[in-house]
């Protein structure tokens, strides 16, 4: 059993551990990372499509959260807070990998990148289904824009405006990004399931 | 309203909602309302992914000694302590198997003055022969071997203070003892690798911290 069940089955919830945490206490550290460790790496594995990466991010996200923890008063949901640190250590992160620094806006995904037109003959569909870890794959291997913004609003969740906000972009250039990736997966899973379809086992 | 006009606006047509135009166009058109059902799916299913992936141990365990180091956390809970992240190559680096060292030291010399309950330790070592006194074959066993002793008495010390303790700092210093054979195999495969040295340093570091939270909860 998991020090952080031990601590739920004593009836320990989050607001406790919270105070507790304040307090300097390792457990109720220990059970507050084990509460969200896996929605912050996953938040980070998609982003960076690295694992290496993303662990060193999810732990310098805890890190900046446990160190600022008593300065958390509760006007926002902890996982809010925790997340939106997350999202931020993140993006700070591609910016430093990414200089100089050129605005979103600007940046322009190459012809190879860029999702084909949906225009001519009529193609096949995903038939109301998705393989979950042939769509990971397929996020995994977005180009880091469009990814970026994907996983921003149709993983975890932040509206356009938020996304705008957080990355640096116009409203209207987070919405067209969200388009690419999403018609760009879109290819990326009728691929794979037409070359699974080829083969013979 | 025509494909090529359906699909410029695709995007507003998610956010907004479609108009009656719009819709008329979807009921006529199989390939628009096929991409829009696809690209909806999409959106859909990416919710699942929110979740999908677990951090390696290794984590938490560098999150606990860097708070720790920072005095964030006043006590430690007993997770495991394993291989720490890379650092840079400086001069804590290098004074970490000298820390090392004195700790083990320390605690060789709290133990043999009987400062840790050491008629327990006997006991301890005969019935539960740790899974370290026979680390997985190594090729610098001589080098390893004194270590182990010294592993042995630190967990005797732990033993007789928090006997709960003990089988988890056995498999906090197993798994650092394998890091280190495994660092120092590949530094004395390439000498002049940099990086692989610098993981040496890094293994020695963790052992000095397992042994520095040890003896935390084992002194009175």
């Amino acid at each position: 059993m998991t020090d952080a069940k031990k601590l739920q089955g004593d009836k320990l919830s989050e607001a406790d551990a919270i105070e507790r945490a304040k307090q300097g206490d390792a457990e109720a550290f220990q059970l507050l990372y084990n509460l969200h460790k896996r929605r912050v790496y996953s938040l980070c594995l998609r982003m960076t499509a690295n694992t290496a990466e993303a662990e060193d991010l999810t732990q310098e996200a805890f890190l900046q959260l446990f160190r600022k923890i008593a300065t958390f008063r509760g006007e926002s949901a902890f996982s809010t807070w925790l997340h939106r640190m997350a999202v931020n250590v993140v993006l700070m992160q591609l910016r430093k990998k990414s200089l100089p620094v050129v605005p979103l806006d600007e940046t322009l995904e190459s012809e190879e990148d860029a999702p084909k037109k949906e225009l001519g003959a009529q193609d096949p569909v995903l038939a109301g289904s998705i393989d979950r870890l042939r769509l990971q794959r397929a996020v995994d291997a977005l180009p880091p824009g469009y990814r970026r913004i994907f996983v921003l609003h149709d993983v975890e969740g932040y509206e356009h405006n938020e996304i705008a906000a957080m990355v640096g972009c116009s409203i209207g250039n987070s919405k067209s990004q969200l388009h690419k990736a999403r018609m760009k997966l879109r290819e990326s899973l009728k691929t794979s399931r037409a070359e699974k379809a080829t083969k013979p086992w | 309203m025509n494909c090529t006009e359906f699909q410029e606006i695709l995007p507003e047509v998610f956010e907004a909602g479609r108009t009656a135009e719009q819709a008329a166009h979807l009921k006529s058109c199989p390939r628009c309302s096929g991409l829009l059902a696809d690209l909806d799916l999409i959106a859909r299913e990416a919710r699942q992914l929110q979740e999908l992936a677990e951090p390696s141990p290794r984590v938490w365990n560098s999150i606990e000694i860097e708070l720790r180091r920072e005095g964030v956390i006043h006590e430690l809970p007993g997770g495991p302590v394993v291989a720490p992240r890379a650092r840079s190559w400086n001069l804590g680096a290098w004074l970490a198997p000298v820390a090392a060292l004195v700790l083990v030291a320390f605690a060789i010399g709290v133990y043999q003055r009987g400062w840790l309950s050491p008629q327990s330790a006997p006991q301890l070592t005969a019935t539960a022969p740790a899974q370290i006194s026979n680390p997985q074959p190594a090729k610098n066993q001589p080098a390893n071997q004194p270590a182990n002793n010294e592993d042995q008495q630190l967990l005797a010390a732990v033993a007789s203070r928090s006997p709960a303790m003990r089988a988890q700092y056995a498999s906090n210093l197993q798994n650092v003892n394998a890091y280190i054979r495994d660092a120092e195999e590949s530094a004395q495969a390439d000498p002049n690798d940099e990086e692989a040295q610098q993981i040496v340093m890094d293994a020695y570091e963790q052992r000095a911290a397992v042994y520095e939270m040890a003896l935390d909860r084992s002194l009175p």
